[in-house]
């Protein structure tokens, strides 16, 4: 089960075994699908925890050649970058998997295409080879337009649709020119990461080639993790996605682009990298604080949630932008706290829509007594969302800000600012405006989460936050070797020319 | 030292919380049993520690990233023993309180798990070893505070001052968090004892940045302590039940703050010293101004909080680059016990009279709840300072301070805040329990139950006798006057000039709510009363007030107006 195709094969052949079941098997779709992220979670706790952090080099390989011509192969691993990250993926998936109850109509197509989404995401998350690490990537990507497409809700679901859509088909196409300029770049010989990391260390190419092609990227990652100013697509999407399209893609999906960047762009254009990385550091104030603002604003809290999602990735920029050993960890840390985050503040808002048909947050008010668990793990979620010590957001976001501070001083204290009171103002006063306060005759029946079966998902999210947040180093000591190299790489190559 | 004693400290609270949350919401008894299980194991392993004399330091690695590398440690030294044993005895004795307090009220579960949270980070704070690991249980107390501040969420006031109180301490932490990295940055190491070791080898080590340093690691403090500018908070807290008000914003909570300062006093310069020194003397100042204007009893004691929390702050501001900031310490170790038994007192009446603060709607209560009346007593007289009660010798010394480093025009304004406290205190304890009763509200009044006298008469004891318990002992470095004896004159005979001001502004200040249209406000003058007919004489003394249960004061009925003396009912 500790077999990296084990965990991203599992969703994708569940979802083919679903399109051959009959249509009137409803009660199976759900079943399979549970089955599928369930064992694909289990496969990827095997995973993390037989992982080894003291050695060093891919773990879990597996390498098989596709296209020898081009040098495309299937090739899987971990090493401490992405170990945290599938883990993560496979938790959300799973728990997506669980929320999506709601769902009455289409529910084969609809658990085909969330199954699609998860094993894409696992498989980009745990490729070595840049052909499939776009392969899956785009596997994922195309059956989240039409989840929101045909399930979304809310009178703007079809603009949404539309600029999602056109934002992320465009950001997924400049990455993908990026990507085969490398290639080209790098003497087309493979598409092996590895192969391409031990090429360019010894062939560098010229720092002004460097510097296009990671312009590239940067944008083309940029656009699909919602960089300011490119971001606006996102909260209006992630309002109008079914709850598990928004878990998946808020959640996880989003970070493929940071992962993109630490994994290729980095390592691979040192020098480049460093041409980009002032800019870097003003756009991402733009997430933080411009988003933040924006997300003060909200009335209604997916909206909210949307934006503040948008300034969270700030940090994770901010950590690249520093290009320091701290604040790459830090990104990565980011990454995976708030890929849980999102998925559970989504979820949240979903089981919230699905009770009141609204998620105007003018209407509610004092939910907290007729929902209390929903409630108090909402509460919680929105207080790791501002940065609380105890869960996994708060020792990302203190790396980011010790290792952006020695890059970009001015640049952090502003960060810094959004970090403890812009998203502080917004969190709390949507817990004030949802929860708190006399409880509203309209609302008299709602009912809390049943059972512990329906509380799973929320549970498991939310100790995942914990956990990371309580003993960071589980993330962090198996990044050391993997982030310092590339750190390392970046700054020898400074000194060089 | 032991390495299992300082986590039996530290963990037991934050098991319950856990358990509680987990398994025991919808179990009261249960919870609340776990909850006062939890501190007072932790007061057991803290009087251990302390009857021990433990120091020393236990730690793991939180954290190692880079160049940053973030112990979890817990810390002992007389300072953290101190605080240790105000955390949890204060703490123990405010959770059996809450016990009688919340009889009856469905969220209790959630209150005990929110109170044992509370002490968990408030623990956390007192033991860390390190300034990340304190900023970590820095915000995990404001959250807590959070919780329990809006604990009655239903109420609109609740859940605004909740909101409120997190949001004005976030502002001060950002100055905090900023001074950290700055710290990191200049020194490399986030570690107190290597700081301190560091700094006391080299003492311009931090460079240009020091000043900075100093000031932004202040603003922390002036949040969490409620420090002009950021003092707007405290006293709408009194929203959360009065319990949480005694433990939480009276007596520890805030105080961290100025805990904070001692604990990083080798990083404040002359130039912060002095900005400290005026934050904390300005705050002394305008919340005792204030004070004198409130009619709610809880909102009284808040702005005297302000008022004594700006006492301490001040004093390690006068406290002198070279000196020791065990002043503040000192006084912070006496109001605690006394802060939080007047708020258990006034939590006492308050209960009492279902849920009446308006001071305006009491009075004569000294009769209906004697136990309640005489803490309360005995803890006004400490807060104002009159021999020897506790108060007077922990105020004493920051007088002392204040002399002794020529800061006159700081110790004029604490002589004067030090009447001004007399003066609202006093006409907060006679109008609640002296005279007749002004509405109908305290004609059903009766003393609370045990469950509630208990704490106060536990309370009473630190009281009135943590004056005499040898500051060496308590606060570690020794100040000039340590034994009972030399105590006890030592206040006079040190300085004159500031002992006589000290306990002459007392007078004044008794003097005034006594007769506050009178024009005689002066120390032993006759009282008259407001219509003009002749009073009662009426010697101001710490014994005559006693008597003034049996005498008629002046009465608000008589007085047509608002604000000070009294209002229309």
């Amino acid at each position: 089960m500790a077999n990296l195709s084990f965990i991203i094969f599992c969703p994708l052949v569940a979802a083919v075994l679903i399109a051959l079941l009959p249509r009137t098997f409803n009660v199976l779709f759900r079943a399979v699908a549970l089955l599928a992220t369930g064992l694909s979670l289990l496969g990827a706790v095997r995973v993390f925890v037989g992982f080894d952090s003291a050695a060093t080099g891919l773990q879990y390989e597996q390498h098989f050649r596709w296209v020898d011509a081009l040098g495309i192969g299937y090739h899987v691993g971990v090493d401490g970058l992405n170990v945290g990250l599938v883990l993560m993926a496979a938790l959300v998936a799973f728990a997506a998997v669980c929320v999506s109850r709601e769902i009455r109509e289409r529910q084969q197509l609809y658990y085909m295409l969330v199954l699609a989404m998860a094993g894409g995401i696992l498989g980009a998350f745990a490729s070595f080879d840049l052909f499939l690490f776009y392969f899956f990537h785009e596997l994922a990507l195309v059956p989240t337009f039409i989840l929101i497409g045909v399930w979304g809700r809310g009178a703007q679901r079809n603009y949404a649709t539309f600029k999602l859509t056109l934002y992320l088909s465009l950001g997924a196409l400049v990455a993908l020119i990026g990507l085969i300029a490398l290639y080209v770049q790098a003497g087309q010989t493979s598409f092996n990461l590895l192969h391409l990391t031990r090429h360019l260390a010894l062939n560098p190419m010229a720092p002004g080639t460097q510097s296009w092609i990671f312009g590239l990227l940067l944008f083309g990652f940029g656009i699909l993790v919602s960089l300011w100013p490119f971001h606006t697509w996102a909260p209006l999407g992630y309002a109008a996605a079914p709850t598990a399209a928004a878990m998946l893609h808020a959640g996880v999906l989003k970070k493929f682009g940071l992962y993109g960047l630490i994994r290729i762009a980095l390592p691979l254009l040192p020098a480049g990298a460093q041409s980009w990385m002032n800019l870097l550091a003003l756009l991402c104030l733009g997430n933080i604080l411009y988003c933040g603002l924006v997300a003060l604003r909200q009335r209604d809290l997916n909206h909210l949630l949307g934006n503040s999602s948008v300034a969270h990735m700030g940090f994770a920029f901010l950590g690249i932008a520093s290009l320091n050993v701290l604040g790459v960890t830090g990104a990565v840390v980011v990454m995976v706290a708030h890929g849980l985050l999102a998925a559970l503040s989504f979820a949240l808002s979903g089981f919230l829509y699905h009770r009141l048909g609204t998620l105007e947050m003018d209407q509610m008010g004092g939910l907290l007594q007729r929902l209390p668990f929903v409630g108090g793990v909402m509460v919680m979620a929105m207080f790791a969302g501002c940065g609380l010590p105890g869960f996994a957001n708060f020792p990302g976001e203190a790396l980011v800000l010790f290792g952006a501070w020695k890059s970009y001083p001015t640049v952090t204290v502003f960060a810094c600012w959004g970090a403890l009171v812009i998203a502080a103002v917004y969190m709390l006063r949507a817990v004030r405006a949802i929860w708190h306060g006399p409880p509203l005759d309209r609302w008299k029946d709602l009912v809390d989460a049943p059972n512990l079966w329906v509380k799973l998902p929320y549970a498991l999210l939310l100790a995942g936050l914990l956990v990371f947040g309580c003993f960071p180093r589980l993330l962090t000591d198996p990044m050391q070797p993997v982030v310092s190299q590339i750190v390392q790489r970046i700054h020898g190559e400074t000194v060089t020319p | 030292m032991n390495a299992v004693l300082p986590w039996l400290v530290l963990l037991p609270p934050l098991l319950a919380a856990v358990t509680i949350t987990l398994g025991a919401l919808k179990r009261p008894v249960a919870a609340a049993r776990l909850s006062i299980g939890a501190i007072a194991v932790s007061l057991a392993a803290s009087v251990v520690l302390f009857a021990r004399d433990a120091s020393g330091v236990t730690s793991f690695t939180w954290l190692q990233v880079g160049g940053l590398a973030v112990e979890f440690g817990l810390r002992l030294d007389p300072v953290s023993l101190l605080m240790l044993l105000v955390v949890t005895g204060v703490g123990g004795v405010i959770h059996v309180y809450s016990w009688g307090y919340l009889e009856g009220d469905p969220g209790r579960p959630r209150y005990f798990a929110g109170l044992s949270l509370f002490s968990f980070a408030m623990l956390g704070i007192v033991l860390s070893s390190n300034l990340l690991q304190m900023f970590v249980f820095w915000e995990l107390v404001g959250v807590s505070s959070y919780l329990l501040i809006g604990f009655w969420h239903a109420r609109p006031a609740a859940a605004e001052a909740s909101k409120k109180a997190f949001l004005t301490n976030r502002v001060g932490d950002f100055g905090f968090l900023l001074g950290l990295v700055l710290v990191w940055t200049t020194m490399g190491t986030l570690e107190l004892r290597e700081l301190e070791a560091r700094l006391t080898v080299q003492p311009g080590a931090l460079g240009a940045a020091a000043t900075a340093i100093g000031l932004l690691i202040f603003c922390g403090a002036v949040g969490k302590s409620a420090q002009f500018p950021l003092h707007v908070w405290l006293p709408d807290a009194m929203e959360g039940p009065t319990p949480v008000s005694a433990l939480i914003h009276a007596a520890t909570m805030v105080a961290a703050g100025v805990y904070l300062l001692s604990r990083i006093f080798f990083l404040l310069n002359a130039p912060a010293l002095t900005v400290v020194a005026w934050i904390g003397g300005l705050t002394a100042l305008l919340a005792a101004l204030m004070a004198l204007q409130q009619d709610d009893l809880k909102r009284i004691l808040a702005y005297s909080t302000l008022s004594q929390l700006g006492y301490m702050v001040l004093a390690v501001g006068v406290a002198g680059a070279e000196g020791t900031p065990v002043a503040a310490m000192y006084h912070l170790a006496t109001h605690a016990s006394f802060k939080a038994l007047l708020f258990l007192g006034a939590g006492s009446v308050i209960h009492a009279l279902h849920h009446q603060q308006d001071i305006w709607r009491m009075g004569g209560l000294a009769r209906r709840m004697p136990v309640t009346f005489l803490t309360f007593l005995v803890a006004t007289l400490a807060l104002c300072g009159v021999p020897p009660f506790s108060g007077f010798y922990s105020k004493d010394v920051i007088l002392v301070l204040a002399w002794e480093h020529h800061a006159s025009l700081l110790f004029l304004l604490v002589v004067f805040v030090a009447g001004l406290t007399t003066a609202y205190m006093f006409r907060l304890l006679l109008v609640v329990f002296a005279g007749p009763a002004r509405s109908q509200d305290p004609d059903h009044a009766h003393e609370s139950p045990p469950v509630m006298t208990v704490p106060l008469l536990l309370l009473a004891v630190p009281t009135v006798l943590a004056g005499f318990w040898g500051h060496r002992r308590l606060v570690g470095t020794g100040l000039r006057c340590a034994g009972l004896p030399h105590r006890f004159v030592g206040g006079t005979s040190d300085c004159p000039v500031r002992a006589c001001a000290g306990a002459g502004s007392g007078g004044p200040g008794r003097g005034v709510p006594w007769r506050w249209r009178g024009l005689a406000a002066v120390p032993g003058c006759v009282a008259r009363s407001a219509a003009g007919t002749p009073g009662p004489v009426e010697p101001v003394d710490a014994g005559s007030i006693l008597l003034r249960r049996v005498v008629r004061p002046t009465d608000c009925r008589h007085s047509g107006r608002g604000g000070l003396v009294g209002r229309r009912v």
